[in-house]
């Protein structure tokens, strides 16, 4: 047996089944995986990718049938105590306790991982005002509010300041201001040294929040790397014009742009001409100064950043839209692009 | 962490969800006392008839509605853990570094303040209805009931761990409760039956406290009836509990 890694997470042909009506369903599949201490690291698939189950063997829910884990140094298998006094979790149903007030939730957590009551309480107090929560610590859980119970939810995590928090698709179910609100949140907690570790099935989530991204589907790893490095390997770069002119002309008008800025390919999409090129910021002042020089103005012009759903799409051949990723959010999933005014 | 101050907090919390629905506490007391009030006045006649064991009325049937006090005391445990389950509050305590059975005791001991406070007062009202009082023996009683809640409360949660469904568990639990509780003789002595339906209660662990607790109420504290109800009800609690903790370790939502 080899020594304990030092990185957060370090994971080895991790495999686990489940039997459901007699039939074997392969959740996870052999991932191997590296978190680094005091990273952002999200697991992005779609739903049944086999992120939860991940989660859950690693934070101690679930045993594996096979491979091995540690944990903030600790073997998952042959030491969850360990484990577990370690890290923090913020499970997808959340677990405050909605009978009791947000204060007795941290002070019950404060204890149970051995703080005293004076150090309970005043880490309490220091989580509340850090989430906001100090108004209304005293109310019942079950009167807050979705966002309000979440950032709870996460501060009961975090009272004991694991080396590892642990989150699964921590903000389903948010709206853009809370969504926003608890990704400065875990910015902050990275400051601080703590490693997260999260299952999202949101693009951007992915894209914006993670340092590193490992892409799961069917419990297998099929793209692991920085949200860039990924997006650069699997896809390139396209812009996309509107001219104000007859379809008819617009094969032409194709051509001489594609020519300009030497696309690499060229599609009539509707009225929109779309360009793939190695650098669009260029690309788009060329393609500007030619429909200027050739006197057609613009109905709208835009540059499209590749998505991590290009990457999932060259290896799966599916959306991860398409994949039941965000059927309850469409908006969120939206991949990143910059609207140009023309 | 000890033990002991774990088990202090999860109790701490879940009596305070107790005191925070008082409609609980309520009818915790009320169908006790209802229960001496509208039934005892129909075991008058009975009283005296073939079969019925010697003694007031009162000393017959206050020790069988302990057994119930405690029986449902008990048997309530688990439909909070179906709701923990599905608001994760116990995946999430699963992941802190407590000890499972500290998670069920926390419950266990709340239950037993909740069989102890009505079954108090029930004592109390009893007296004043003619029931005579052997304290020694109450206590003991109080004793043996607590370790029958305990049995009751774990069993509860395990099902609820298991079943994990509101519907399933309420059926298990209704579907046990009549057998049960007819079996030992709770609200009518089991020796008004015939022969078979003695044999079955003989089979039925809750037979031995019932027992035990009407010898006690008439202060026959020493005696083997006693020694048996201790023992097998301190076997089933202990066999509860390790089931319930079992429960807790494997509970997945």
């Amino acid at each position: 047996m080899s020594a304990p890694p030092t990185a957060a997470v370090s994971i080895s042909g991790l495999r686990k089944s489940f039997r459901l009506k007699g039939k074997t369903l392969e959740a996870v599949s052999g991932i191997d995986l590296t978190v680094a201490t005091g990273e952002i690291f999200g697991l992005l698939g779609p739903n049944g990718a086999g992120k939860t189950t991940t989660l859950r063997i690693l934070t101690t829910l679930l045993p594996a049938d096979a491979g091995t884990a540690y944990v903030a140094g600790a073997d998952v298998r042959r030491n969850p105590a360990l484990v577990r006094r370690r890290i923090g979790y913020v499970g997808q149903l959340g677990g405050a306790d909605a009978s009791a007030t947000g204060r007795e939730n941290l002070l019950l957590a404060g204890r149970l991982y051995g703080l005293s009551a004076v150090a309970a309480s005043r880490r309490c107090d220091e989580l509340a005002a850090a989430f906001g929560l100090s108004e209304f610590a005293d109310r019942a859980v079950r009167t807050y509010s979705g966002g309000q119970r979440r950032r709870l939810e996460v501060a009961l995590g975090i009272m004991h300041k694991p080396r590892v928090l642990f989150l699964d698709e921590p903000t389903t179910g948010l709206d853009p201001q809370n969504r926003a609100s608890l990704w400065t949140h875990l910015r902050s907690l990275r400051a601080e040294g703590t490693t997260v570790f999260l299952t999202t099935h949101y693009l951007d989530e992915a894209d914006q929040l993670s340092d590193r991204v490992a892409i799961v589907d069917h419990g297998r790893v099929i793209a692991l790397g920085t949200p860039d490095q990924l997006k650069r390997r699997y896809s390139a770069d396209t812009i996309s014009v509107t001219p104000d002119l007859d379809p008819a002309s617009l094969p032409e008008v194709s051509r001489v742009l594609s020519d300009a800025v030497s696309a690499r390919e060229a599609a009539i999409e509707h009225a929109a001409i779309r360009l793939t090129v190695a650098d669009t910021r260029e690309a788009m002042l060329t393609v500007l100064g030619v429909l200027a020089a050739r006197g057609v103005s613009l109905l709208a012009a835009s540059v499209g950043r590749p998505s991590l759903d290009d990457v999932f799409l060259r290896e799966t051949g599916r959306s991860l839209r398409d994949a039941g990723a965000s059927a309850d959010d469409s908006s969120a999933a939206v991949a990143p692009s910059e609207e140009v005014a023309a | 962490m000890t033990f002991a101050v774990q088990t202090g907090l999860f109790f701490r919390r879940k009596l305070l969800e107790t005191l925070r629905q008082p409609v609980w506490i309520i009818t915790g007391l009320t169908t006790p006392v209802l229960y001496l009030a509208l039934f005892a006045p129909l075991l008058r006649s009975l009283a005296g008839g073939p079969a019925f064991p010697p003694g007031h009325v009162l000393d017959v049937f206050v020790p069988g509605i302990m057994v119930l006090i405690a029986f449902g005391a008990g048997m309530g445990a688990g439909w909070p853990v179906i709701w923990e389950l599905d608001s994760g509050v116990i995946e999430r305590l699963r992941v802190t570094p407590a000890s499972r059975l500290t998670l069920l005791l926390g419950t266990v001991l709340r239950d037993i303040v909740m069989f102890a406070v009505p079954g108090a007062v029930v004592i109390i009202v009893a007296s004043a209805f003619g029931f005579h009082d052997h304290w020694g023996g109450l206590v003991l009683l109080l004793v043996l009931l607590a370790l029958l809640t305990a049995a009751c409360s774990a069993t509860s949660s395990a099902l609820g761990l298991i079943l994990k469904q509101i519907g399933s568990l309420a059926a298990v639990v209704t579907g046990m409760q009549l057998p049960l509780t007819l079996l030992a003789g709770i609200l009518l002595p089991l020796s008004l039956g015939p022969a078979w339906l003695r044999v079955l209660g003989h089979l039925n662990p809750m037979y031995y406290a019932v027992q035990a607790a009407r010898s006690l109420a008439a202060g026959a504290v020493a005696n083997w009836t006693v020694g048996v109800g201790f023992a097998v009800t301190g076997v089933i609690a202990a066999l509860a509990l390790y089931w319930g903790t079992r429960a807790y370790q494997r509970a997945m939502a």
